[in-house]
């Protein structure tokens, strides 16, 4: 007969999680280009403009090579969207499983926005595996600091995901109102240009936002000549905290409201 | 044995909340198959998803030790574009099946699928999917099955097939049941829980609770 394990929270917690990302993988690349498309995807659409904008500009912007410049704008501002939109969907995407009680909402969110971050990795690692044999020079000075900026930026999308999927499920026209929302952050988060060719007067307009914060210190993280003004780890961190606490705070008080109605 | 502690479930509408149970507390006592009675729209498939954990009542709570399933056959947590293999993998994983490779060969033995077991579910004919979801719910061990209208699983074998396997469960384990088929009730279940106006009431011998019911 079938054994059940008496399953801790936590094991039951990691054992769903892992079912869900499994799930993930399986479901949204089912045709023959596969899970390989989640990553080819971004990293052509990533080399083709930073390859165009490194034609028209010149070799170097800010000290750093254009080609590099674009690349941890784009991906960053990838891996916020991606996360972001994917994580936000989860909940009414799944809603199916939550018939199982072992699957809680942040589960599902949760291993949708791992994948996410993991093909963002995968896709950064290719990028620099290909850089080094067509032979461009590259530099990675603060690896750490990319990997936190990297974090930072992950976790605000991830709570800013799970906020908005809990919303989704009182007012399900969030989710319309939510992509025209996001289509400017391509714009204004540094992912073209750096906050040094912006005049300073301007700067309040675009430095309330921490994706941009995250993406110029990652290009100093990487190329310590870069320099990164008028941003601060401290304003990321704290932006990362809060956005973490508010969401956990709100998806505690509601999930099960959320799925019952 | 099942606690019930202030129920207070609504569903929000256009014409205000719905109230399904006002402060319901209710004991379920365990040793027994119960057939949960009362007429439409009385709240017996809310009193199922919240006892199977689906869904949360607005106020009170829902205890129990026993290991309760999720309402058996319920096809909306199998994915069709994952072969059966992989559907019943994937529910094993999230209930902790101990031996998953052993479960997904029972449920393969169970489901009758052929080659089809293999292939993913939107190619499945529409009485194929329930038959898979009810081999994997039939495939754990559960203390309490809670059973929504089984008997209507696929064709007259596999249904002759289910209430088989269902019978033997019910000799280990318990079942609360929901069905219209008094015969269907008659078969698994000895005593009775009647719904009427978000009250429970249980009866401890079913037929005492079919006349109650029928008298409403």
């Amino acid at each position: 007969m079938t054994t059940i394990i008496k399953r801790n929270n936590w094991a039951i917690w990691r054992d769903v999680i892992f079912a869900l990302f499994v799930r993930e993988i399986r479901t949204s690349f089912n045709d023959k280009l596969g899970l390989a498309w989640a990553v080819v995807s971004p990293l052509s659409f990533i080399f083709i403009l930073s390859f165009l904008r490194g034609r028209m500009s010149g070799a170097d912007t800010h000290t750093i090579p254009t080609f590099e410049f674009m690349m941890y704008g784009m991906l960053f501002i990838q891996l916020f969207l991606d996360t972001f939109m994917n994580s936000s969907n989860s909940i009414k995407k799944n809603k199916a499983l939550f018939a199982f009680r072992q699957v809680q909402p942040i589960s599902s969110v949760l291993a949708t926005a791992l994948f996410y971050l993991l093909v963002k990795i995968a896709v950064y690692i290719i990028i620099l595996i290909i850089m080094y044999f067509i032979g461009m020079d590259f530099r990675v000075d603060d690896p750490l600091t990319i990997l936190v900026c990297g974090g930072c930026l992950w976790i605000i999308s991830f709570s800013l995901g799970l906020t908005v999927a809990i919303i989704q499920c009182y007012i399900p026209e969030v989710a319309k109102v939510q992509t025209i929302l996001v289509r400017p952050l391509f714009f204004i988060s540094a992912v073209f240009f750096s906050l040094l060719d912006i005049p300073k007067e301007y700067w309040h307009y675009l430095d309330w936002n921490p994706i941009l914060h995250s993406i110029e210190l990652t290009r100093h993280a990487a190329y310590s000549s870069y320099s990164a003004e008028g941003v601060s780890e401290f304003y990321l961190f704290t932006t990362t905290l809060v956005m973490l606490f508010f969401s956990m705070s709100i998806y505690h008080i509601s999930w099960k409201q959320a799925i019952s109605r | 044995m099942i606690r019930l502690e202030n129920i207070t479930k609504y569903y929000p509408s256009a014409l205000g909340h719905q109230y399904i149970f006002k402060n319901v507390s209710f004991d379920i006592p365990s040793g027994h198959n119960i057939a949960i009675l009362g007429s439409n729209g009385a709240g017996k498939s809310t009193l199922f998803r919240m006892l199977a954990g689906s869904e949360y009542p607005n106020k009170g709570r829902i205890i129990t030790d026993l290991h309760l399933s999720w309402p058996v056959a319920l096809t909306t947590g199998i994915h069709g574009q994952m072969t059966g293999a992989e559907n019943a993998r994937f529910i094993g994983m999230i209930n902790g099946v101990a031996d998953l490779d052993t479960y997904v060969k029972r449920v393969r033995h169970f489901a009758e699928l052929g080659p089809k077991f293999d292939l993913p579910v939107m190619t499945y004919s529409s009485g194929m999917k329930p038959r898979l979801a009810f081999a994997c719910s039939i495939g754990i061990d559960f203390d309490v099955y809670l059973i929504d209208e089984v008997t209507s699983v696929g064709d007259a074998n596999f249904r002759n097939k289910a209430r088989q396997a269902l019978t033997q469960k019910s000799k280990n384990a318990n079942v609360i049941m929901v069905s219209h088929e008094m015969d269907e009730l008659r078969h698994f279940c000895d005593s009775a829980i009647v719904l009427h106006q978000g009250q429970l009431t249980f009866y401890n011998d079913l037929e005492q609770g079919i006349a109650q019911y029928q008298a409403l």
